[in-house]
């Protein structure tokens, strides 16, 4: 029975790898397998760009875990399955945008920039009520910055999250690194949501202003110099960045690594800056670089994009739990949140 | 109120009078400057060590605020090397160690060692009842692991610090990374505390075990097998570490790198993780293998030790607020709690 077409749906990948589009491969990634069965979701990821090599260990996976998963029940058949790989058809992933919360030098307001400053309690709870407004929205794979305000940011957000996933930190500074951090269970590694670190998604260097507070900046530069240097699009401060090179290395980070898994139908979650993350946001809604510099992003509410067709959808912040709203932002999303919740009962 | 205070002209070198009263260094780092101006402190730290280069300086600093802050009366002399010997003698210095709370991996029953798996919130909560605990304790630097479960409860534990110096993570990955995390600012500086993170004091690394859970482990290895590599000293699993090898490193780092610091009179805390915490402490306490596979330390729970004269004099746990208890371990900490009792009121 589900055996069956499960045996099925596996020769389909083997022959036609991970490159497809199909409504069924927004929460499952690349593969177009679907199972909808009641409380009970098979997840097969083929992570086809960087580090992970895991490609190989998945489908022993998908064979181990057919033989012995008699409780899924495969909506699709495998002819609808196939039938969809050569249509373009409606390939949708989440894109979720959060800036971390008060550091302990907004507090203190000093120019932080890249300095490794870690949140205070009150960044704390915004990281964990950001969660809360995530927590029915799938997430398949995290990016952050190389600064522990916002690496914490996303781990506490994540301990909101319904799905039960793990996030996992991808650690490849060396070889020792990576090979410490080897996972040797399939099902585990099927639990995790891998999170890349990436300096590219700091916030704008700062130069010579890093650790000097507001006052000190003005008498040792000028009040106007200063203003120039926090407002303007390409005067970055001595030795610093101005937010165009910011936005020159965010972006080409995202292109490159993170817009690729969303065409492959992978829900992304981003955990960044004030800087970064309007660089990003920049290129997604097609800002000039006027309108990017009066752009101001709150911190620890998250901004959802849908990603679909090539292009990216707009749709503000996810409610939290208690508000009002119309939750869904697609029928997709839709769907996911009611098998968290028939998970859960 | 309890502390003598010196009131003497600035400029003037009184070295011998400093040293009957060497419990204050402990907080204010080598600067034998002394204030105890209630409410009002100025903070000398002379690192020696690290990547503060700033000694010349903040003398600078400390005649500038002689000269327009009447409040404050320096006590002050030029570091030479017969007084350091001196010091040494008389120095004392405080190491906390905390062991970090729950993590997603935990709460499933996975073997984790090195893999980077984020805390639970209920190791979120553990981290911030142990800052409670330690919050009086006076804290110059930190030591971490490269994983972000130590990483995070020590950052968490020290938003409930209540000297509210900044923890500063410092990076040494490339020669970008520390550039960019360059501060600017003596002052600023001066109320940092810097985080080091070394994998040196990762969890031992369980190898082919990572990922997976008891039950596989069982089956796959069979149950005295996996036993023996849990609780022997010096049997790894295959291709991880014994308990030995993980002590081996991680008592080196420690010899090599945190108890010069703690010979320099800084106090010193260090998030780890079970095994790396067991090997020092086996160091600390002189163990015999035997004794350190039976040692078991509660997560979340923060130990004190005193190196003092070359030694380590443990002093269990820190009394949590609300606890009734010998809060002083030591004469010097009960004066450090006083003055950050006076500061604070």
């Amino acid at each position: 029975m589900a055996a069956g077409a499960l045996h099925r749906s596996i020769r389909t990948i083997q022959l036609h790898g991970g490159s497809n589009d199909s409504a069924s491969t927004k929460e499952f990634g690349n593969s177009s397998l679907k199972f909808i069965s009641k409380g009970f979701a098979v997840d097969v990821k083929f992570l086809s760009n960087r580090s992970r090599s895991f490609s190989h260990c998945k489908m022993h996976v998908i064979r181990a875990i057919s033989s012995h998963a008699s409780v899924v029940d495969p909506i699709w058949s495998t002819s609808h399955v196939t039938t969809n790989f050569n249509q373009n058809t409606s390939i949708e992933s989440s894109l979720i945008l959060i800036r971390h919360g008060e550091s302990m030098w907004n507090e203190k307001n000093l120019f932080t920039g890249s300095v490794d400053v870690p949140l205070t309690k009150r960044g704390i709870e915004e990281a964990i009520e950001a969660g809360e407004r995530i927590s029915s929205i799938p997430v398949n794979m995290i990016y952050t910055s190389a600064l522990i305000r916002a690496q914490m940011t996303a781990m506490l957000a994540m301990t909101q999250h319904r799905q039960k996933k793990i996030p996992i930190i991808m650690h490849d500074e060396s070889i020792q690194a990576k090979e410490w951090s080897q996972i040797f269970s399939e099902e585990t590694i099927q639990q995790s949501i891998p999170v890349i670190t990436a300096w590219q998604l700091n916030e704008r260097m700062y130069g010579k202003l890093q650790g000097l507070n507001k006052e000190e900046t003005v008498v040792k530069y000028g009040k106007e110099k200063v203003h120039e240097w926090r407002r303007s699009f390409d005067s970055p401060p001595p030795n610093g960045e101005s937010l165009e090179m910011c936005s020159q290395r965010a972006v080409a980070y995202f292109k490159e690594n993170i817009e690729p898994q969303l065409q492959n139908g992978r829900n992304i979650m981003v955990a960044a800056h004030g800087n970064s993350l309007r660089s990003i946001i920049m290129y997604l809604e097609k800002l000039t670089s006027l309108e990017v510099t009066n752009l101001e992003l709150s911190t620890g509410v998250p901004l959802l994009y849908i990603y679909k067709h090539g292009e990216f959808l707009k749709r503000g912040s996810p409610v939290g739990p208690t508000e009002y709203g119309v939750y869904a932002y697609t029928r997709n999303l839709a769907l996911y949140r009611q098998k968290l919740d028939e998970m859960v009962q | 109120m309890a502390t003598s205070v010196f009131h003497q002209p600035p400029g003037t070198a009184q070295p011998h009078q400093h040293f009957q009263n060497s419990g204050f260094r402990h907080e204010f780092g080598h600067a034998s400057v002394k204030l105890t101006f209630k409410g009002f402190k100025v903070e000398t730290g002379l690192s020696r060590r690290g990547g503060y280069s700033s000694c010349k300086r903040k003398f600078g600093v400390i005649q500038a605020s002689a000269s327009h802050t009447s409040v404050v009366q320096p006590v002050s002399y030029p570091p030479n090397n017969s007084t350091d010997e001196l010091r040494k003698k008389s120095s004392e210095a405080a190491l906390i160690l905390i062991r970090h709370g729950e993590s997603l991996w935990n709460e499933k029953n996975l073997f984790t060692g090195c893999v980077d798996v984020p805390l639970t919130k209920k190791g979120v909560e553990e981290a911030i009842e142990a800052g409670k605990r330690i919050s009086n304790i006076p804290v110059d630097m930190i030591y971490t692991s490269a994983l972000i479960r130590a990483q995070m409860t020590a950052m968490l534990a020290m938003t409930q610090h209540r000297r509210k110096k900044v923890p500063i993570i410092l990076h040494n990955e490339s020669e970008q990374a520390r550039e960019w995390s360059q501060i600017f600012s003596e002052d600023t500086k001066k109320q940092s505390i810097p985080v080091v993170t070394a994998w040196q004091l990762n969890e031992r690394m369980y190898g082919e075990l990572q990922g997976l859970n008891k039950q596989e482990t069982a089956d796959r290895f069979g149950k005295e097998k996996v036993h023996e590599w849990r609780r022997s000293y010096d049997i790894p699993p295959p291709n991880g570490e014994s308990l030995e090898m993980c002590a081996e490193r991680a008592v080196a780092y420690f010899k090599d790198h945190i108890e010069p610091q703690l010979l320099s009179g800084k106090n010193v805390m260090i998030a780890a993780h079970g095994n790396s915490l067991r090997s020092i402490i086996m160091y600390l306490d002189k163990l015999t293998s035997q004794e350190v596979i039976n040692l078991e330390l509660s997560t979340g729970i923060p130990m004190l030790y005193i190196f003092k004269g070359g030694k380590f004099i443990r002093r269990g746990s820190p009394a949590g607020p609300t606890e009734a208890g010998v809060y002083a371990y030591t004469r010097s900490l009960a004066l450090y709690r006083q003055k950050l009792d006076d500061m604070l009121h």
